[in-house]
Formats: C-alpha cells, sequence, structure tokens
C-alpha cells in the first residue's frame, strides 16, 4: 500500500500542479494574418472597326457589360482591392475607360476612380487603382460590372478611318488584400 | 476561453496514432484481448464496468504545438504563427480517434479457452494537410510560376458501432492463439485519396497573368454524410445507426503469444481485418483529368453580338473540370493494425499469483520491445517500443515504455493497473515528458477503464 500512496502523490503531482507553462489564448484577438491573391480580370483588344457603325461613323462611346455578382463570403476579410491596368494605344487618339459597379436595380453603386485615361500613340502603360477599405462593403451588392470607353475628340478634328491600323490593348488584374484575423 | 482550453487539453493530450503501446499485453487486463485475442489473462471471468471499462480519447497535430502559438512569453502571436508556419513539414498530420466500450465480458469456458465480447463505438477522424495548401492560404499567390499540389491531400472520417466476440484457446504450454469475429454498424464514412493536381499561376499573353488548374484528379466517397434531411439527425438516429442500422460489415482479429524458452515470449496480433460495405445514403465525388487555363473575359464591346461572359466562363470551366456525383455502393476497408512484441521475464515473485506466466512460471519483471504499424488507405506508418513492466504487488502493475513514432524520439509512457478483489482499475498515459507542458505537447495518450476480474480465488 505505501507504494500506492508514493505513486498516487507522484502523480497527482505531476498531473495538476505541473502540468502547464504559461499560455494566454488571449492573444488570438492579436492573431492577423495577411494574405494577398492575385486574380486574372478583363482583357480587350480594339481595332478601328470597334469604333465606327455600319456608315463608319466614328462612334465616341462603347460599352460592355459582365454579369459577376461579388460573394460576400469574405467580407469580413476583405481590406482591399488593388487594380492593375496595363494599355497599349497606337491610335492617334485618347480614350477614357470607365469602369463601374450596378447593384442587381441597375443602380449604379461605385464607381472606379480616377477613370483609366490612355493617351494617344503610347507603348506599355500601367495605371493602379484602389478600392480602399472605407469602400469595401459597398461592392458586395454588386450584380454587374460596366465597362464604358469614350473615345476623346481629337485636336485637329481628325476622325478614325475604315482603314486605321491601329490598336487599342487593355489587360488587367486584381489583388485582393485579406486581413484573416478575429472578428 | 475555457471551453478552448478543455479542447486544446484535450486535442493534445492524446496519440494520434491509435497506438496503445503501453495497454499492449499490460497485466492481464482483459482489454489486452482486444489488441491481440491471443494474449494470455488468467482470470475466471470479467465484466467490464457498462461505458467505463475503456475510455480512449486519442489525436493530435503534427505540425505544431499549441505552446509553439499560445505561450505567454512575450513574442507576438503574429511571429509565432509565422514561425510555426515556417517548420510546417512537406505534409502533416491531424487526427482523432475516440473509442468507448459500452460493454465488455468474457469467461473461461470448461475446455479452458477464454470467452471474450462486448460492444464498442469508435470516431475516427484523420487528414493529410500538404505544405503547399498551407502557403497558398499564408502566403496568397503571389508568388508568380510556383506550384502549389494537392498530392499528398487525403482524410478519413468515420464512425462506427462494433460488436465483437473472441476466443483466446492455449493450444500447449507454448502457444496460445486466438481470434475475435466483429460486426462493423458505420454511422458515416467518408475517404479522399489519390487526389493530384497543381494550381499555379503565371504571366499570361493575352492578360497580365494566366491561372492554371492541371492534371486534377479528386475521388471522395462519403455513407451517411451527405442527407436530404439534417433534421433527421437526432441522438436515436445516431444509436439506430451505430445498434446495426447503420452500414455493415465484417473484420477480423487474429493473434498469438509463443514462449520460445523458459522465460522469452513472442507474441503478435493483426486487428481490423475488415470491410464496410456502404449502400445507404451512399455518395460519390469524382474529378477525373482536370484542366483549366484562364487568362480573363475577354470583352468585345459588340452590342450586335452581347455576350454573357460569366455564364460562359463558368459553363468552360464546368466543362473542362467536371465534378461528377456517382451513388454506386462501395466497399471501405478499415486501416488494419499489427502488433509484435518478444519480451524476456526474469525475478522471482513476492507472491504466488502473479500474473506473468512463462512456462508456468512466475517472473516479477519483464522487459521488451513492440512494434506497431497500421496500415491504411490514407495513411499508414510504424513505432517502436521498449517496454519494462513491473508488478509491484499483488495490488498493483506498472509498466514503463520508451516510444519512437513519426511524432517523437522521445516518448515516454506509463500504466497503472490495481486490483483489490475482483475491483480492477487501469489508468494509462504517455509523453509524459511534456506533461509539465501539455501545451507544449503533440501527442500522448490517456486511457482508464474500470472492470470487475474474478480470478479463481475470488
Amino acid at each position: 500500500m505505501r507504494y500506492l500512496k508514493y505513486i498516487s502523490i507522484f502523480l497527482i503531482s505531476f498531473l495538476i500542479k505541473s502540468c502547464t507553462k504559461d499560455v494566454d489564448f488571449d492573444q488570438i484577438d492579436d492573431a492577423s494574418i495577411k494574405t494577398e491573391y492575385i486574380s486574372t480580370l478583363v482583357y480587350f483588344n480594339l481595332t478601328a472597326t470597334n469604333f465606327l457603325d455600319e456608315f463608319n461613323n466614328e462612334i465616341t462611346s462603347i460599352g460592355d457589360i459582365i454579369d459577376a455578382p461579388i460573394s460576400d463570403e469574405s467580407q469580413d476579410y476583405l481590406e482591399k482591392i488593388e487594380f492593375t491596368i496595363i494599355t497599349e494605344n497606337s491610335f492617334d487618339r485618347d480614350f477614357l475607360v470607365q469602369i463601374a459597379f450596378f447593384d442587381k436595380n441597375n443602380t449604379l453603386i461605385y464607381t472606379l476612380q480616377p477613370d483609366v485615361y490612355i493617351p494617344a500613340n503610347t507603348t506599355t502603360l500601367t495605371t493602379i487603382i484602389e478600392i480602399p477599405e472605407t469602400d469595401i462593403d459597398v461592392i458586395y451588392n454588386t450584380e454587374y460590372f460596366g465597362f464604358i470607353l469614350s473615345l476623346l475628340p481629337s485636336s485637329d478634328g481628325s476622325v478614325i478611318s475604315n482603314s486605321d491600323t491601329s490598336t487599342l490593348n487593355l489587360k488587367s488584374s486584381a489583388k485582393l488584400f485579406f486581413n484573416f484575423r478575429k472578428i | 476561453m475555457r471551453k478552448l482550453q478543455i479542447l486544446v487539453l484535450l486535442v493534445y493530450a492524446i496519440n494520434y496514432s491509435q497506438n496503445k503501446q503501453v495497454l499492449y499485453d499490460f497485466a492481464g487486463l482483459p482489454q489486452t484481448l482486444m489488441m491481440n485475442p491471443g494474449a494470455e489473462v488468467d482470470n475466471k471471468f470479467h465484466i467490464g464496468f457498462p461505458i467505463l471499462s475503456q475510455i480512449s480519447v486519442q489525436g493530435g497535430f503534427t505540425g505544431f504545438s499549441t505552446y509553439d502559438i499560445f505561450a505567454d512569453n512575450g513574442v507576438d502571436i503574429n511571429d509565432k504563427i509565422r514561425d510555426a508556419i515556417h517548420g510546417f513539414g512537406k505534409t502533416e498530420f491531424t487526427m482523432v480517434n475516440q473509442q468507448l466500450e459500452i460493454l465488455s465480458g468474457g469467461y473461461r469456458l470448461k475446455n479452458n479457452d477464454y470467452l471474450s465480447f462486448g460492444y464498442y463505438q469508435e470516431l475516427d477522424f484523420l487528414a493529410k494537410i500538404p505544405r503547399d495548401l498551407v502557403d497558398l492560404f499564408y502566403e496568397g499567390n503571389t508568388n508568380i510560376g510556383r506550384r502549389y499540389s494537392m498530392k499528398k491531400m487525403t482524410a478519413r472520417a468515420e464512425m462506427l458501432g462494433v460488436l465483437h466476440v473472441g476466443l483466446s484457446k492455449k493450444i500447449n504450454d507454448k502457444w496460445q492463439i486466438g481470434g475475435r469475429a466483429k460486426i462493423y454498424s458505420s454511422v458515416f464514412n467518408g475517404k479522399t485519396k489519390q487526389n493530384k493536381g497543381t494550381f499555379y499561376t503565371e504571366y499570361g499573353t493575352n492578360n497580365i497573368y494566366k491561372h492554371n488548374l492541371e492534371n486534377v484528379d479528386f475521388l471522395m466517397q462519403t455513407s451517411g454524410m451527405f442527407l436530404d434531411d439534417y433534421d433527421d439527425v437526432t441522438p436515436s438516429y445516431v444509436q439506430s445507426k451505430l445498434f446495426f442500422g447503420g452500414n455493415l460489415g465484417l473484420g477480423l482479429d487474429v493473434g498469438f503469444t509463443h514462449h520460445l524458452k523458459k522465460q522469452w515470449t513472442v507474441s503478435g496480433s493483426i486487428q481490423d481485418i475488415g470491410f464496410i460495405y456502404n449502400t445507404k445514403d451512399v455518395e460519390t465525388y469524382q474529378i477525373k483529368h482536370g484542366y483549366y487555363q484562364i487568362e480573363g473575359i475577354q470583352v468585345y464591346f459588340d452590342p450586335n453580338n452581347p455576350e454573357d461572359y460569366w455564364k460562359d466562363l463558368k459553363d468552360d470551366f464546368d466543362e473542362k473540370i467536371v465534378l461528377d456525383t456517382i451513388y454506386k455502393k462501395y466497399i471501405s476497408i478499415r486501416p488494419v493494425k499489427l502488433n509484435g512484441a518478444v519480451s524476456y521475464s526474469f525475478g522471482r515473485p513476492y507472491y504466488d499469483d502473479c500474473r506473468f506466466l512463462t512456462s508456468n512460471e512466475l517472473y516479477t519483471n519483464k522487459l521488451g520491445f513492440h512494434l506497431y504499424s497500421t496500415i491504411g488507405a490514407v495513411h499508414s506508418y510504424l513505432a517502436a517500443t521498449l517496454f519494462y513492466e513491473r508488478r509491484v504487488t499483488k495490488h498493483l502493475d506498472t509498466k514503463f515504455t520508451y516510444t519512437l513514432d513519426p511524432f517523437s524520439y522521445s516518448n515516454l509512457g506509463v500504466g497503472l493497473s490495481t486490483q483489490f478483489g475482483a475491483f480492477n482499475t487501469y489508468f494509462i498515459a504517455d509523453n509524459l515528458l511534456k506533461l509539465n507542458n501539455v501545451y507544449n505537447a503533440k501527442s500522448a495518450n490517456f486511457q482508464l477503464g474500470i472492470n470487475f476480474i474474478f480470478n479463481n480465488k475470488n
């Protein structure tokens, strides 16, 4: 029985008295895992015919939409979105690209600012636009995106002709900045 | 917070391996028959205390310990998380195994064979996590050209009830053999393996970046997991599935004990040679040879031919990465466990009823070596244990173990078994070196139970 007594004391002291060192689970409140994901977005390669109607008259503004509802699953963790837009323009004309966000009621809820300005005769030109944390919540109501491409007037009054071989190219991507932390 | 601490203690104070190295061949406990049906027990009959004859909770994570993250040492938790992620191996495991012996009993037949039987419930979960997936979560995909593979991503989950009956038979003074038949009744079963596929981002041609999914193969077999109505999952539903209302299967354990020489003993067993035939609530998800590349959405600005870009993109994805749902019955094989041990008994006993019977001689000490291996479709591994067992008094047996396994090269274990009259209790724990700080343990092992063991003298 003496053995039992000693072993019991040994086990109890081992298991209860000294079974942990200092840990602080409240540190979880300070945990923050910042991760960045990149995603490819839209691109286009346009020629003169895109800016001419059936009578070869210049169209000063063209547009398109992409139905892509934004999921709100990541809403609590997404802090910022940074768009990278790379353009090449061999036209002798300036362009302006507007990117707008619409909700399911076709209401304009957000416009990327500033508009992407593409000067005439420019090779690779990179524009970076950010949706800051303060505006992030708005975009979760997005149902579709609108792209409006405006052909700005020339300084000398010249217009695009059918025989013009110039091109306007745009490439884009988004970088999503997540901060996984305790909500 | 208290709940979290308890959970952490539970998860980390346990051993992921299902290796009950201390319990194996310990003190003639009836539970040793569950590990080796050919083990020697010398009692007349036994009854396990209902629900308390064996409680076993095991689990763990090879990646890092609770202490690695939550140590109160003045280091920023985010630095500790970063260090833990950087120390993450190529593949790490997380595992939980819980067993509850609900009924256990046995008695010696007239021909001296020992018949044992019972029923236990088991919950098992294991997942292998490849480092690539952790990196993809932690670092994102901004590392252009880095390939993230899901090749080693596997998992299994299962809950089942097991009814068993076994016989341990003494052939002669040198040989004891045994077998145990099992009927499995599965509440749910899930398994995913042989997955592969690579995700990477590279610089594109038409756009800035191109995302790639290459060579994607995925297979997940499930039964009882995806149900039409989860409101039906009540305690009585689980009970009915555990007690032969689930998917049924058959299993077998076999084992032996052989006295090589007067003091040398060899024993071995194979547990759970068996299968479950999954026929109810079966769903299998499969992707075969999936390839997908995307540079983005090309916008045409053509009002005469408006495009549904998003739908086209989704359709294209679904066409190239085809996820089939199959409702075909399947057989799941239980993970097989192998035990083998050699021991040397020595020292004369103080009491005549010492249990260490080696060629009918009695010894108080036993020294030996035990190998354990589990072989499963999802995970296999090997553990080696040196053990020393001593019968201290007629009321107390002790066992000490030193185990090498994939978790640790310094796993010390201890077992105590006490018996007063027919009343037997036992307690087993390992990873003692971590007991001064259980938060720092990636694994440990607890088993405890109460039996009523009646020897010939009782």
